[in-house]
């Protein structure tokens, strides 16, 4: 695990200027520990088990289910709030495209978006105290927005990325969930997630807890968090809180273990989920999380981002015949066509290329673009 | 499109013959993925500690370019960088020339020209080894909430063609512990874009502009996010020409009024422009028992806690990027060029 950020010492410089802004006022005993990365990682175990500690988890829940019977520690405000701004940019909570970080990261700097966040945040100090945990698979992409309305409440941030075997990650969700994506796909968007959410969280105060080890010890992991980040409620646990969480961890949930034999995708992109995974474990070790692991990231991320903008290039044509689909089914629906089958209406207001990544609209040629519009009727 | 430097070849040499200075444009070599942020200074050594800290925290690397400092700007700048933790990212070089005031002065020196403001910014830019790049003032101070959120753009807007709009709010330094914070005027300006020939710096009537192509996006940090300091005691409108040269046309509203508030609160008439006339400046004063310098009380606690929308939208005039907005929809198939102000 990486060291907490240390502060420069003041001193004075040449001419008398001062080198060091003055520290601010007293520290607040506000927190807020961000729970990350892909899911079905441990992110609730994680998340439950600060709960049990004393960590505040805001109300209502998600509720539990069979693909999570131990609950998901997930405010239900914080999944709607992220549904809603996801449908805003047009990315999936597993989207492996690198370009949708850049979309996601947008509204990080809507103003009245952080109002809203800071407000509620401010809600749940004064219902839960002063430790809160937020937990949501798609918390990465709007970690700039959480930070600065937490920064607004007065309370610092802590991020816990939990780290589980791809193979693993992707076997589950086979499992349990619809089986909406492509294994490829699946992967891809790991890789995207994982890479980038640990890009987000650097230079922040952070640790990186391997699922693994919180099932064989949750002690360990738990106890050196309390101390890093200075948790009230990890320092103060009384033998009941930590009976309550010894009750609460089921190893027995880990039923998926699956190696790459069970998730075959093209050679190119598992060497990329390797070495993402390679390089991610090792942060998880005491001194870690360094320069040089970073520069290493840096690369695997930059050779993910070149893998995906050439499998785009590639599959052009796919696009652009899922555009040409898609702007049919329109032509259809507005012509009275009714419902055949086709995708469904875009929401009012938005029109159907809105729906369609930029990036990917701009691989359509100028002159088909041309044609669509003039077959849907459209100016522009 | 007239002209424009970078446009064609690997390099540029001004009309001076002065080939130190020549110019190798940066997407002639291997670019890194990751912003840069240039810093063109002169004499502004006693902000360099609110300055520097949070962009070397935010950007993988901070060129400074020096242009004839007389108060050691370059040497704090490198111990406020050693003190960060992050003197690796931090690059210092210098700009000997003496380089055109903004207004008439400008005019009539060509952007070839070592002189030029045009040529001034292409050099520094060059030293940019990222693919994206963020234009910083010497008196820019980012709040915390600011450095958080440059930080998250400076790795998500590498590789997107996309223009970043920073708003600033000017505090009047008065002394260690009284300011005046303007929050009359919403100014958001574009400082950041893509490190390639479609964005290259150009010249127009009183500075120079960046210019980009038709139909980027763009993302807009907001207010409350960044300060420029302009300090009671001392002359902030020297690298003007003189004050007439703001007095000519609509492009250098905001420095006419900058330059008569500066003039009023230099000389004690604050009230006049205060919230309770109606002008929007807030006399800010540290607190008895906070040893906090007013521009770290302003940052931290101040600004934090302050009301939104911090501008009265009443007072409120068109954004750049508003005005850019306009344009286009005006002329949509002209070529579009970021707006005036951008380097006053």
């Amino acid at each position: 695990m990486s060291s907490p950020d240390v502060a420069p010492e003041p001193e004075t410089g040449p001419e008398g200027v001062s080198l060091q802004a003055p520290e601010p006022t007293g520290p607040s005993a506000r927190r807020v520990l961000f729970v990350v990365g892909s899911g079905r990682s441990g992110t609730s175990t994680m998340s439950g088990t600060l709960q049990t500690l004393g960590m505040h988890v805001p109300q209502p829940e998600v509720a539990a289910d069979d693909t999570n019977p131990k609950g998901f520690g997930e405010p239900q405000w914080v999944v709607d709030f992220h549904d809603e701004l996801l449908r805003r940019v047009n990315v999936q909570v597993s989207d492996a495209r690198p370009s949708a970080w850049f979309e996601t990261g947008k509204l990080s700097t809507a103003e009245q978006l952080r109002t809203r966040l800071h407000t509620w945040l401010e809600e749940q100090f004064e219902a839960g105290g002063d430790e809160l945990v937020i937990k949501d698979p798609r918390l990465a992409w709007f970690l700039g927005l959480w930070r600065s309305a937490a920064l607004r409440a007065g309370a610092s941030c802590s991020h816990v990325t939990m780290l589980r075997p791809v193979t693993e990650v992707v076997g589950s969700k086979q499992k349990y969930y619809a089986k909406r994506f492509g294994e490829v796909n699946r992967v891809a968007a790991w890789v995207n997630m994982m890479l980038h959410t640990e890009r987000s969280t650097r230079g922040n105060q952070r640790a990186f807890v391997r699922y693994d080890d919180m099932l064989t010890d949750w002690t360990v992991p738990v106890h050196d968090m309390g101390e890093r980040f200075d948790l009230h409620a990890v320092r103060s646990a009384t033998a009941r809180d930590i009976r309550k969480v010894h009750q609460f961890i089921d190893p027995s949930l880990r039923r998926v273990r699956l190696t790459w034999d069970d998730v075959p995708v093209p050679a190119h992109l598992r060497t990329i989920a390797d070495d993402a995974w390679q390089a991610l474990d090792a942060l998880a070790d005491p001194g870690g999380d360094t320069p040089e692991r970073h520069v290493e990231l840096d690369q695997i991320r930059q050779a993910y981002t070149e893998a995906y903008e050439e499998a785009e290039a590639m599959s052009q044509s796919t696009a652009i015949a899922a555009q040409r689909a898609g702007a049919a089914a329109e032509r259809s629906r507005l012509e009275g066509g009714g419902d055949r089958g086709g995708p469904a209406p875009a929401p009012e207001g938005v029109r159907l290329s809105d729906r369609v990544p930029h990036n990917v609209r701009a691989l359509v040629p100028p002159s088909a673009r041309r044609r669509l519009r003039q077959a849907l009727g459209r100016p522009r | 499109m007239t002209a424009v430097l970078g446009a064609v070849g690997d390099s540029a040499a001004n009309r001076e013959g002065e080939t130190d200075y020549d110019i190798v444009w940066p997407w002639s070599r291997p670019q890194v993925p990751g912003t840069g942020i240039v810093l063109r200074v002169k004499d502004e050594a006693r902000s360099m500690p609110w300055v520097l800290p949070p962009l070397l925290r935010a950007g993988q690397q901070v060129v400074l370019v020096d242009n004839g400092s007389t108060d050691g700007t370059a040497q704090v700048a490198r111990d406020v960088a050693e003190r960060s933790g992050h003197a690796d990212r931090l690059t210092i070089t210098e700009y000997p020339f003496r380089v055109s005031r903004c207004g008439p002065e400008h005019l009539g020196t060509p952007a070839d020209s070592v002189h030029s403001l045009v040529w001034f910014y292409s050099w520094s830019f060059a030293h940019v080894s990222t693919t994206y790049s963020v234009k910083w003032d010497g008196d820019m101070v980012l709040t915390q909430e600011g450095e958080e959120l440059l930080r998250e753009l400076a790795w998500r807007l590498p590789g997107r063609e996309a223009v970043l709009y920073v708003p600033r709010h000017s505090l009047y330094v008065e002394s260690d512990r009284v300011a005046y914070l303007d929050l009359g005027l919403f100014n958001a300006e574009p400082f950041g874009y893509p490190m390639s020939p479609s964005y290259p710096h150009v010249k127009a009537f009183e500075w120079e502009l960046r210019i980009h192509p038709e139909g980027v996006d763009h993302v807009k940090l907001p207010e409350g996010t960044c300060l420029e300091l302009k300090y009671l005691d001392s002359d902030e409108f020297a690298h003007w020409t003189d004050a007439d040269a703001f007095a000519t046309s609509a492009r250098t509203q905001r420095k006419r009024r900058e330059y008569q508030l500066f003039t009023d609160l230099a000389e004690g008439r604050w009230e006049a422009h205060g919230v309770a006339a109606g002008g929007g400046i807030h006399r800010i004063e540290v607190p008895t028992g906070s040893d906090a310098h007013v521009v770290d009380h302003v940052t931290e606690v101040w600004l934090p806690r302050a009301e939104r929308p911090l501008v009265d939208p009443a007072l409120r005039r068109l954004t750049a990027q508003d005005r850019a907005k306009q344009r286009r929809g005006a002329t949509a198939s002209a070529a579009s060029v970021s707006s005036p102000g951008a380097g006053a």
